[in-house]
Parts: C-alpha cells; sequence; structure tokens
C-alpha cells in the first residue's frame, strides 16, 4: 500500500515537530497535538526521553529511527501513531504518523486471536487439572483397596472359622452379623473399584464362550433361596430358543443382572420378582438378548427416575437398606460398554421393571462340550501334604494355618519373605507352596522364579505354587502365571475355594 | 539530580505484563484481558535511598512467541529487560533459557530479569521447587492481581540499574 492509498483509507495525520538536542521545541506544525514552541518535548510523553539516549550516542552522520505503533496520549487526546525520528548534528525531526483508526481495527483482531488462544489452554489446563486428579483418585482407590483387603481377608475368614467352632445363640447372631457387614464392606470396595476401573478405561470386555444356560440356573437357584427366606415369589423364563453357548463377556453380564436382581430383592418385601430372559432377533451369528426384571416392591418416583444411574444415588433413605448408591451407575457403564441399552419404568408402591438389551455371538457350527468343575482328591500315597505358606501378615498366617489344619490333611509351614521360601525349600519337601506375592526382600514373583529357574531337583523347580494376592486384576493373574505360578487366588478368599485350588495342584502333580 | 532509565516488559501475550505496568504505576488491576498492540509507554518517579529521584520509563510491549518477532527498536536505548511468563502456562516459559540468550547476546549490557507472575493461581513452594529440578532460574514470582512482589521487584531493580 502506498503513503498516499493509506492516508485515503485510514485518514491518516502527520505531524512534524523540529527539538533542539536539549529536547526544546523549536518548531511544530500541530496537526495532532498542540504542543508549543519553547515547551520540552520530554514533558510531552515520556516516550521522548528516549532521544537522550540517541543524542549520546550520536555521532556525525544523520540517524533515523522508527518506532511503530506507539501509544501517545496528552490530557486530552490519545493516538496511536508511527514515529519516526531523525537525529543530526543540530537538531530532532519527529515525525508522527497517526494510524489510530488503523490500529483500533487490529487490536479488535488481535483481541479476538488472544482470548479465543488463552481460553483454549485455560480449558487445556483444566482438562490436565482434572486428569491429574482422576489419575491420584484412581491410584487412591485402588490402593486403598488393597490395604482394606488384607485386613478384611482375615476378619472374613476368621469369622468362618468361628462360625465352625460351638457357639451360644447370642455368640452366633454376633458372627452373622460380623459376616454380614464384612462381606457388605467387601462388595463397596468392589463397587468403588469398577467406578475407578471404568473411568480409567481398564475395564476390558472380553469375549468368551460361556454357557449361557449355566449362567441362567445360577441366578434361578441362588435367588429362589432367597425369595423362600424373604416369602416372596420369584420366577423366571428362559428362551428355549436361545442358543446354550453363547460368547460375550460372562464376568460383566453377571454383575450387571446380578447388580438388578440384588436391587429387587433389597426393596420387595411382598409379592414376586421375575427375571425373564428372551431373544430379541439374531443375525448370522450375532443376536440380542432381553433381559427384564420386574418386581412389587417399592417403586420409584417419577422425578427419580431419570438420576437413577447417577453415581451416589439413593433415594431411599432407609438405612436397613444397605448400599451405596454406586451399583446402578456401574450397571449402567457396563451396559453401555457392552453396547446394549437398559430401560426402567417404575410405579411408587407398584414396582418397578429393568429392561435390559445386550448383544451377544454364537458360534454357528461347534458343538458344545459341557464344561463341569472337575472333582479333585488327595492322593492316597501319604497321610498328610506338607504345605509352605509365604505371607508376612500375621493374621492372615493364621488364618491360612487355621483353614488348613482344621481340613486334617496338611501340616503347615509359615516363611516370611521369598527368601526364607526358598531355604525352607532347599531344607524340606514341601507339596506346594503358597505364595503371596507382596513381600518384602524378594516378592512372590521373584522367589517363583528362583524355585522355578534355580534347581536341578525336581521336588524343589517343580513344586505346585498358588499365587495370592489382593489384587483381584486379570493383568495380576497373567503375571502369576507368567511367572512360573500354577494357579491364583484372590483374597478374600472362601475357604473352600482355597481347599479346591490345593487338593488340584496336589492331585494333578501326583497324576504326573 | 535527576537519572531517567528505559525499563522494557517482554514475554509471551496474556503473561501480565500489562497488569504489572498497572499495578505498579498507577496501582490498578482489572481481570479483563486487553491485548496490548505495539506499545505503550509511562513514566514512575521513585526516590531512591540516597536521595536520588529516578525516572523509570517502563515500555510495555505487545506479547510475542517467539522473542525475535518483538520489534528491534522498541528494544534500543534500554537499560533493563524484564522477561515476564504465567506461572501457569508452561509454554511462556518453555523456551525461557534459550529467549534469555538471545536478549543477553544481542544486549549485552542491559541488565535482564525475570518474572515469574500470576502467583495467586500456584503454590509457591511446589513452583519453586518443579523450576529448580528443570533448571530454571527465576528473579522473582509475582502476583499483580494481589500486589505480591510487585513493588519490591521493581524498587530493587531500580536500585540495580541506577547503582
Amino acid at each position: 500500500m502506498t503513503y498516499q492509498e493509506e492516508r485515503l483509507l485510514f485518514n491518516q495525520k502527520t505531524q512534524c515537530t523540529v527539538v533542539h538536542h536539549d529536547g526544546k521545541i523549536k518548531e511544530t506544525d500541530a496537526n495532532i497535538f498542540k504542543w508549543k514552541v519553547g515547551t520540552s518535548i520530554y514533558d510531552a510523553h515520556p516516550f521522548f526521553e528516549i532521544l537522550n539516549s540517541f543524542i549520546e550516542i550520536f555521532e556525525k552522520e544523520e540517524t533515523t529511527y522508527s518506532f511503530p505503533c506507539i501509544h501517545l496520549e496528552d490530557e486530552k487526546i490519545e493516538k496511536i501513531c508511527d514515529i519516526t525520528l531523525k537525529v543530526n548534528a543540530q537538531e530532532v525531526i519527529i515525525l508522527l504518523f497517526d494510524y489510530s483508526t488503523k490500529y483500533h481495527e487490529l487490536n479488535k483482531i488481535a483481541q479476538q486471536k488472544n482470548e479465543s488462544i488463552l481460553k483454549s489452554k485455560e480449558l487445556e489446563l483444566k482438562n490436565q487439572y482434572l486428569l491429574e486428579k482422576e489419575k491420584f483418585k484412581n491410584s487412591f482407590i485402588s490402593n486403598i483397596n488393597h490395604e482394606i483387603r488384607t485386613p478384611l481377608t482375615s476378619i472374613l475368614g476368621f469369622v468362618e472359622v468361628l462360625e465352625k467352632t460351638k457357639l451360644s445363640f447370642e455368640q452366633e447372631e454376633l458372627a452373622r452379623i460380623i459376616k454380614r457387614q464384612s462381606l457388605h464392606l467387601n462388595s463397596l470396595i468392589e463397587d468403588m473399584v469398577d467406578i475407578a476401573k471404568i473411568e480409567s478405561g481398564k475395564i476390558k470386555i472380553v469375549d468368551e464362550r460361556f454357557l449361557f444356560i449355566n449362567l441362567m440356573e445360577g441366578f434361578k437357584e441362588t435367588y429362589s433361596k432367597l425369595a423362600e427366606d424373604k416369602g416372596i415369589q420369584f420366577e423366571t423364563y428362559i428362551d428355549p430358543n436361545i442358543q446354550e453357548y453363547l460368547i460375550g463377556d460372562r464376568t460383566r453380564v453377571f454383575q450387571i443382572l446380578n447388580n438388578i436382581l440384588n436391587n429387587a430383592f433389597k426393596f420387595t418385601e411382598e409379592g414376586k420378582i421375575s427375571l425373564s430372559v428372551t431373544k430379541n432377533y439374531q443375525r448370522t451369528n450375532k443376536l440380542s438378548i432381553n433381559f427384564k426384571i420386574e418386581d412389587t416392591g417399592l417403586g420409584i418416583q417419577a422425578e427419580n427416575l431419570e438420576n437413577i444411574f447417577e453415581r451416589f444415588t439413593r433415594f431411599n433413605e432407609d438405612k436397613q437398606v444397605s448400599g451405596t448408591g454406586l451399583g446402578l451407575a456401574i450397571v449402567k457403564d457396563l451396559v453401555d460398554l457392552l453396547r446394549g441399552e437398559i430401560k426402567v419404568t417404575s410405579q411408587p408402591d407398584q414396582g418397578t421393571t429393568f429392561d435390559i438389551k445386550l448383544p451377544f455371538k454364537f458360534e454357528i457350527t461347534k458343538s458344545a462340550p459341557e464344561k463341569k468343575k472337575k472333582k479333585y482328591s488327595l492322593p492316597e500315597s501319604k497321610k498328610k501334604f506338607r504345605i509352605l505358606v509365604v505371607e508376612d501378615e500375621e493374621s492372615t498366617q493364621f488364618l491360612i494355618m487355621k483353614v488348613l489344619i482344621s481340613h486334617g490333611s496338611f501340616f503347615v509351614d509359615v516363611a516370611i519373605n521369598g527368601e526364607e521360601a526358598v531355604s525352607y525349600l532347599e531344607r524340606r519337601n514341601y507339596d506346594l507352596v503358597l505364595m503371596d506375592l507382596k513381600l518384602s526382600k524378594v516378592d512372590g514373583y521373584q522367589a517363583t522364579h528362583i524355585i522355578r529357574n534355580n534347581y536341578g531337583d525336581k521336588v524343589i523347580s517343580e513344586v505346585p505354587i498358588i499365587g495370592f494376592t489382593a489384587k483381584a486384576t486379570e493383568a495380576e493373574r497373567d503375571k502369576c502365571l507368567r511367572s512360573g505360578m500354577d494357579d491364583f487366588i484372590t483374597k478374600p478368599f472362601e475357604q473352600e475355594d482355597l481347599i479346591y485350588k490345593i487338593v488340584k495342584q496336589i492331585a494333578k502333580k501326583a497324576a504326573l | 539530580m535527576k537519572l531517567s532509565k528505559k525499563v522494557v516488559l517482554l514475554g509471551h501475550f496474556g503473561v501480565g505484563k500489562t497488569s504489572l505496568f498497572r499495578r505498579f504505576v498507577d496501582n490498578e488491576f482489572s481481570e479483563d484481558y486487553k491485548v496490548t498492540l505495539g506499545v505503550q509507554i509511562k513514566k514512575k518517579v521513585i526516590e531512591m535511598p540516597d536521595g536520588r529521584e529516578l525516572s523509570m520509563i517502563i515500555w510495555d510491549t505487545e506479547g510475542h512467541t517467539e522473542i525475535e518477532d518483538t520489534r528491534k527498536s522498541y528494544l534500543l536505548g534500554s537499560n533493563a529487560f524484564i522477561y515476564v511468563f504465567d506461572l501457569t502456562r508452561i509454554d511462556t516459559y518453555k523456551d525461557l533459557n534459550k529467549d534469555l540468550a538471545y536478549l543477553a547476546k544481542n544486549h549485552p549490557k542491559v541488565t535482564i530479569k525475570v518474572i515469574g507472575n500470576k502467583l495467586d493461581l500456584v503454590n509457591e513452594k511446589e513452583t519453586l521447587s518443579k523450576f529448580k529440578e528443570q533448571n530454571i532460574v527465576v528473579d522473582c514470582l509475582t502476583s499483580a492481581k494481589t500486589n505480591k512482589n510487585v513493588q519490591d521487584f521493581f524498587l530493587d531493580l531500580a536500585n540495580e540499574i541506577t547503582a
């Protein structure tokens, strides 16, 4: 753009002022600022104090300095000017070009641009802060879960031991309360861990082939007994057209239905609860199943229905009805993860109906071999089998000893870390090692690695090892098996489950 | 004797250069962000401990993400540069050492100071320890909003450039 064009476009004004080296104004056309001859330019605006430094360094030839976009103001006006200073031996020529209009336009654009950048940075920061907070929360939950599970294992285990002793009626009742509350605490921990896992994206949906009918029969069996105890009816209908074996995430399907059924039983004191499972549609190897759970319980007020899947939602303030307010939120998250749908309808004092649609796959050709939990028994070669328990937690040591000794088929030794376990194995023959994973000095994985790799004596290197830990994750299970362990059990464990796994490993070893 | 020294505020946009400038010169603060186009210049007369008066001419320049984009003429005749960054935005100080090296190379006689602004939004102790780990040297942490360390910083600078 030429000077003339700019002048036309921005109605630009200019002002020419000549000043002496001492700063006194020699002449000015006063086109923009009404400066007076004889006054000091230094008093006109602090910008001009820069002249001092240019005059100080002036040598022989006239020097020109250009300063674009300088905000100049006096008592009356405010302008944004480009300024040119020409310093020569006698004077300084000051040329002001008033580009206020142009700069104000540019200012608007710059304001918009910078504001949007700053806003996006702010959002980025907020997002980062929230992610960090979330990460901290999830890791906190995961750690606290581990810390709580260990003592809880002892409580639940000892209650079971206690229940098998001779107790008065009152003591039996107290033991039952301890057990119920501990189980409640355990389910609360599981809920929190599930929420944390869902939020951190750690829940992986697994496609596995499973006996669908077995899963449904399991519900029928468990809840029929509960209904009988409560004095209500429990009806089930399973569509016979549904394939026996399906491919899907059995664990999560169980969790969803179990949660809804549990709720139905919590809030239904009379009448009936029904579970109806029907086929929605089937296309090639895919099918959609509709699970309908109806109850004649308390029901939910219309205004509360829309918040039913929110976290920490509890509409029933009756403290006798236990719950964390996380169950349905987990159900909704899991249904979403499985790409299903969930709907709820309810009438206060009449009951609630949950409709869940879940997608599955099935194998078209393969006939399904039935897989039942195989029965194992201890070999008859010995009367008693020697177990090495590697555990640093005193109460857990004691609990396992109690369980194993009361079974009557086991001798038990206890080592408190991996290093001690290895030295025990060197001194004595063991039939099985129960190995905690989180140990001081040498942990469970390292100890297993040493046992499997450092000994030529097969009695040591091939001893069955069962890992046990409070971390109930698939990754932990895989890590155990990869490190050379034969099986894995999670704390808190069922005594029956522990015995089953021990017997299974000893029997398998004996059969080799 | 009356002294005059030119001090230039530099740094990315939105770090609070104008807020520091207004806080020090006029003791004013506004939450609203207003972009600075070109340069605004104000004078603050400071009475020095030895009785002299210093006219601190402060040039509040428009922010740039690259220090090289700052107009060269704005830096002429300067006695001090104050490099301001935003303590909450890493992008405003990730190139700090490189920018300081550029300024020191091109203006070897000019005093250079570094301010981390918006102290009211961060934890001072954690921030200092983070900077120590990252080898970031800051002369002062300020909050133009709360006026924390602002006056002291400029007065210390006045002493340093008139010594």
